[in-house]
């Protein structure tokens, strides 16, 4: 273990929830660092600028999606929202605002860590993004903007590989529905949702085994997809 | 229309179509008497059909017992008839139910103009063959051309016989196809000597007279130009269906004019068959003269009658307004291009017609371009009352002649007087005096009584010769002229006068009457409410029993009636409330078919009561029932039918306005089940996101961990659980509460002691609040339960603890007075909006969302709970807020001391 502990900032207004985040992070190698408001939270960032954030988007004094755009203003850290199912549209908002993830309650520490590893790297990689990805069989160039498929050449349309790349980039983070569309079709179709489920079928007809239980690009229910290695 | 201009199908003609299109056809067989044979000639051509594999049903048949006819009947399927039960008779009759039901491709109907047996649901034949057709079924059927509407009186005059069963000239012109039956008069006769003419018994001897050569010859010559007429018709259809331009007749336009005398059928007609044989439109028109008293009740229904023969004749109809009857009628006929125009002569305008001022002189002047009909009246037709008559039948007409016997009188005492006293020579003054009088206050007729009267007395008394009715001199008989044409002059006006006065007045009283009964329709909110408002209104209106209908699931059933039902005496209750099947089924027909039913209208006369559909604006609200009465005048008529109108759209809004409480109280479950699931979501998911998280952590991390912080996470675990279980038993107690099922086991309590249990149970999640408990050394116990108490108080507790900070105070005190004991809890939280304090013992209220999670108490029940088991312990509770400094929150509940004997009586 090396002695840089990265600092993990929870700003949630439930004290439970850092009675077992606390300890889970510390023995994960983390530093956990506490905030019980979102003023507080707020604060937090600015000052002790930790190299991730989990936000509760239950806040008692802020509503989640104003503190993540003040935060945004002058933090580019990873932001790993907690919410409960009922506020999936302030959870999806979070995401278009610049939220790397989301975690749902009640949820265990193992998955919750998990994401939280993906995000972090996500961040340190994001300095010299690569130019091949590789997941599984999978192999992307970004450079040459090649796929292929357990050796094999794969053929994509252009919208199919943007989709692919955009995927690609995120490396497991999730992008909501109006972030893929947006980026690929332009704003004017945020709301053609159809476009995207017909170009994910595709893209998984071709580079998935099972198109079926996909293993790479994962749907996340009523809020967007991302991409697994 | 240029000659290149491509010939277009008239639209008139192919909306026409259109309009059949869906309908059966109708094909009427046409004789000119019994026994042509037309009958025979319906069944042979339908055996023909059925031969050809087509569905035939014979509805209705009657052989007449002659042997060829019911040998056609073999083979075909014959309906069996309906017995209805008429005066202790058996009459079979159509079964219109039972044809309507099976739905043949074509069904024989017999006798077109047969009256239906009372009870039917029509009175005649024909409407059930009207009804047929437009339900799709196409019939075929049999006529005598001596039953057609507008023959009617040509037919009398033939014959000498006049037809009471007819059949409107409109149907056989909408009849898709006439076949003539003839045979010749000689041919007939011959039948007729053998026997093969079916003729009851009683009508033998007028049938000899019936069947003379010269009278089967007019009648075939009727029956003959009747079918060409048809034939024309057809072919003029069809020629302008396809765009064939023709010889059209030259844009004749039929006016007929009628008033309320006797004449007025006679005109329709006479205007219908002027229309047949020009192939015109005609119109039949009556003014109504403004400024003028309405006219009598008889005129009026005369008007009225002939009007809705008309209809039936298939001619429009039209009322003008107007002052003066020739400019009026000049006026339309100049402006609708009417070039006929058929007007009556009555015998009342002799003298007019003698000054040269008649009406039809006057329409000669001022009519132009217009033939002019004048239709004499014919003598032998029996004449409508005399104005005589009509005066002398008004009861109490006489009592108006009175007063002018009372005038005379008086100006004669007076006079008397005076020629005593002063020896006045001017005493004609003052019976002049009681004769204008007597115009004035009476009218036309008093006053040249008492002219009469008083120029008698006059002379009596004063001229001389006294006490004689000699004159003496010629200025005497001036006298008597002076006092006639002041009666006269005056007495007219002063009638007119009263007349307009008295149609004002009568108007105003209509107007008032319907306002009030508008008001008072539109203040019943609910629809029941509506309904005895208009069915009262109904009654008062019309002087006889009136009901309401509305519809309850599906079917129409009496809702309210007036006089009420309550009032009503056990006979009459028991009428209202079993309506005859009669009834029910005209009820029924007027509440689908939109059409008022029942006595007096065309559809099932036999019921007990005519049934109204209340149409509202955008859907039929109910039906109106108002049993027969005598004759109405059409005033009251019109104000029965606005106050149907009017009593419409109030059930309409009734309807509505209870539609809309409904969606309101839905709305607020809707939101309330919201609520329910929002609190469940979090409030269930939130301790369980916290055992979830630390179980898991032990899981993964255990070993690593040290022993306090396992121990914590554990102790998390256990923290989490209590509140979930509370959160549980919370909406328990909710739901017991919602159902009623809180039943409490009351003693008597020291309410010190139910604190205290409830401190305790609070005490852990106190934090660094401190909870302060201020009991009186000694206190009365009251009846509580102390468990539900302890329930409540914790939840107050709680309450207050989610909503203060970390060290601040809490304070339980208990106190009494003369007749409760109350228990406060304070805290210095952040309070509660004034605006606020009357909901907070609301379901799923908080002050927030999520702003109490802090404290992990909030479920939003809390106090809703609280207050559910103080009031089931029969004590109140109550909320204060802020209480100082603009913080803090005040709860108080108080519980009744138990009643004691007071102690002074010990």
């Amino acid at each position: 273990m090396s002695a840089y502990k990265p600092r993990i900032l929870v700003i949630d207004d439930e004290p439970q929830m850092h009675r077992f985040l606390g300890p889970a992070l510390g023995a994960a190698g983390f530093e956990a660092l506490r905030a019980d408001t979102g003023e507080a939270g707020l604060r937090a960032i600015a000052s002790a600028s930790p190299d991730a954030v989990v936000l509760d988007l239950g806040l008692p004094d802020m509503d989640g999606k104003d503190l993540l755009r003040a935060a945004r203003a002058f933090y580019a850290g990873p932001v790993i929202v907690l919410s409960a199912r009922e506020r999936e549209a302030e959870k999806i908002a979070t995401l278009d605002l610049g939220a790397d993830d989301y975690v749902q309650k009640p949820f265990g520490v193992g998955e919750f860590l998990a994401r939280l590893r993906v995000a972090l790297r996500h961040k340190l990689e994001r300095v010299g993004a690569e130019a091949v990805i590789q997941a599984g069989e999978l192999e992307l160039d970004l450079v040459k903007r090649l796929v292929s498929r357990a050796g094999e050449p794969v053929r994509l349309s252009p919208k199919e590989y943007e989709l692919l790349a955009r995927l690609a980039e995120g490396d497991g983070k999730v992008l909501t529905h109006r972030a893929l569309l947006t980026a690929i079709w332009g704003p004017a179709h945020v709301e053609d949702l159809p476009y995207l489920r017909v170009l994910v079928g595709q893209l998984r007809q071709k580079l998935e085994a099972e198109p079926a239980s996909p293993k790479h690009i994962l749907t996340e229910p009523g809020v967007g997809y991302r991409f697994m290695r | 229309m240029t000659l290149d201009e491509p010939r277009r199908p008239d639209p008139d003609a192919l909306l026409l179509e259109a309009a059949k299109a869906g309908r059966g056809r109708l094909k009427v067989f046409l004789g000119m008497a019994p026994g042509v044979g037309k009958t025979y000639e319906m069944l042979a051509q339908a055996a023909r059909r059925k031969a050809e594999g087509r569905d035939v049903l014979v509805g209705v048949v009657e052989t007449h017992g002659r042997r060829e006819t019911e040998a056609l009947t073999t083979g075909l399927e014959i309906l069996p008839r309906k017995p209805i039960d008429y005066r202790g008779r058996t009459l079979l009759e159509f079964d219109i139910d039972a044809a309507l039901a099976r739905k043949p491709e074509l069904l024989l109907i017999d006798e077109f103009a047969h009256s239906n047996a009372p009870g039917s649901r029509h009175p005649k034949r024909w409407q059930d063959v009207v009804e047929l057709v437009d339900a799709g079924v196409s019939v075929w059927t049999t006529l005598n051309v001596q039953h057609l509407e507008s023959l009617v009186d040509v037919i009398w005059k033939i014959t000498g016989v006049r037809q009471r069963e007819t059949v409107p000239d409109s149907l056989l012109s909408k009849a898709d196809e006439i076949e003539i039956v003839d045979i010749t008069p000689a041919e007939l006769r011959q039948r007729l000597a053998e026997g093969k003419v079916y003729v009851p018994e009683t009508a033998r001897l007028a049938s000899e007279h019936f069947f003379k050569p010269e009278n089967l010859t007019a009648l075939r010559e009727l029956a003959l130009r009747r079918a060409a007429q048809a034939v024309d018709d057809e072919l003029i259809g069809a020629m302008r269906r396809a765009g064939v331009s023709g010889p059209w007749p030259a844009g004749e336009r039929i006016l007929v004019l009628v008033g309320g005398d006797a004449m007025a059928d006679h005109l329709v007609r006479t205007g219908r068959r002027l229309a047949e044989m020009m192939d015109a439109p005609w119109t039949v028109a009556h003014v109504e003269r403004a400024g003028r008293a309405p006219p009598s009740t008889l005129s009026l229904s005369r008007v009225n009658e002939a009007m809705k023969l008309a209809e039936q004749l298939g001619g429009a109809t039209l009322s003008l307004t107007g002052e003066d009857i020739v400019t009026v009628v000049a006026d339309y006929c100049g402006k609708n291009n009417v070039t006929q125009l058929v007007i009556g002569k009555s015998r009342d305008s002799r003298w007019r017609e003698a000054l040269g001022r008649s009406f039809a002189s006057a329409m000669m002047r001022h009519a132009q371009g217009v033939a002019l009909h004048i239709v004499t009246e014919r003598s032998s037709e029996p004449q409508g009352p005399s104005l005589r008559q009509v005066v002398a039948r008004e009861p109490g007409a006489w009592r108006k002649y009175l007063p002018g016997f009372g005038y005379v009188a008086v100006a004669t005492v007076a006079a008397w007087y005076l020629d005593r006293t002063f020896r006045a020579s001017d005493l004609g003054m003052i019976f002049l005096a009681a004769v204008f009088t007597a115009a004035v206050r009476q009218g036309l007729r008093p006053a040249l009584l008492a002219a009469g009267l008083a120029f008698l007395v006059y002379n009596y008394l004063f001229l001389e010769p006294r006490y004689s009715f000699v004159i003496g001199s010629p200025t005497d008989l001036l006298t008597l002229l002076v006092f006639l044409a002041v009666a006269l002059v005056t007495g007219a006006l002063a009638g007119r006068l009263q007349d307009q006065q008295r149609a004002t007045s009568r108007r105003a009283a209509a107007i008032t009457a319907l306002l009030a009964a508008s008001r008072r329709l539109s203040a019943s909110a609910k629809k029941i409410d509506a309904a005895t408002a208009l069915a009262e209104q109904l009654a008062a209106a019309t002087g006889v029993r009136a009901m309401i209908l509305l519809p309850t699931g599906g079917e129409i059933a009496p809702a309210a009636a007036a006089p009420a039902l309550s009032t009503l005496s056990a006979q009459d209750k028991a009428s209202i409330a079993t309506l005859g099947a009669q009834d029910m089924a005209a009820a029924r027909w007027a509440w689908e078919h939109g059409e008022a039913a029942g006595a007096g209208t065309g559809t099932l006369p036999a019921a007990g009561w005519t049934f109204w559909p209340l149409q509202g604006i955008s859907a039929r609200a109910g039906v109106a029932a108002i049993e027969p009465r005598g004759q109405a005048d059409a005033e009251a008529e019109r104000y029965v039918l606005s106050l149907l109108d009017q009593g419409a759209i109030a059930l309409e809004r009734a309807e509505l306005a209870a539609e809309a409480s409904e969606a309101d109280a839905l709305r607020r479950s809707e939101r309330l089940r919201t609520a329910l699931l929002n609190s469940i979501s979090h409030d269930l998911r939130t301790p369980l996101a916290g055992v979830l998280g630390a179980v898991t952590t032990l899981i993964e991390y255990g070993p690593e961990l040290e022993r306090p912080v396992q121990v914590d996470l554990l102790e998390s675990v256990r923290d989490e659980a209590e509140r979930l279980n509370r959160y549980v038993g919370n909406l328990l107690d909710m739901t017991k509460l919602e159902g009623g099922g809180v039943a409490p086991r009351t003693q008597a309590t020291d309410l010190r002691d139910v604190v205290s249990a409830a401190a305790e149970r609070v005490a852990r999640r106190l934090g660094k609040r401190e909870l302060v408990r201020d009991y009186p050394p000694t206190l009365s116990t009251v009846p509580a339960d102390p468990a539900l108490l302890e329930q409540a108080l914790v939840n107050i507790l709680e309450n207050a603890i989610g909503y203060s900070d970390d060290g601040s105070r809490i304070e339980a005190a208990v106190y009494e007075d003369e007749r409760n004991v109350v228990i406060s809890i304070e805290d210095e939280g952040r309070g509660i909006p004034t605006a606020q304090l009357q909901q907070v013992f609301e379901r799923f209220q908080r002050l927030e969302e999520s702003s109490d999670r802090a404290a992990g108490a909030g479920t939003g029940l809390g106090l809703a709970i609280a207050k559910g088991f103080v009031e089931a312990m029969g004590g109140r509770i109550a909320a204060a807020s802020p209480i100082h400094d603009g913080r803090g929150t005040r709860i108080l509940i108080s519980l009744p001391k138990e009643k004691r004997t007071p102690h002074w009586l010990l």
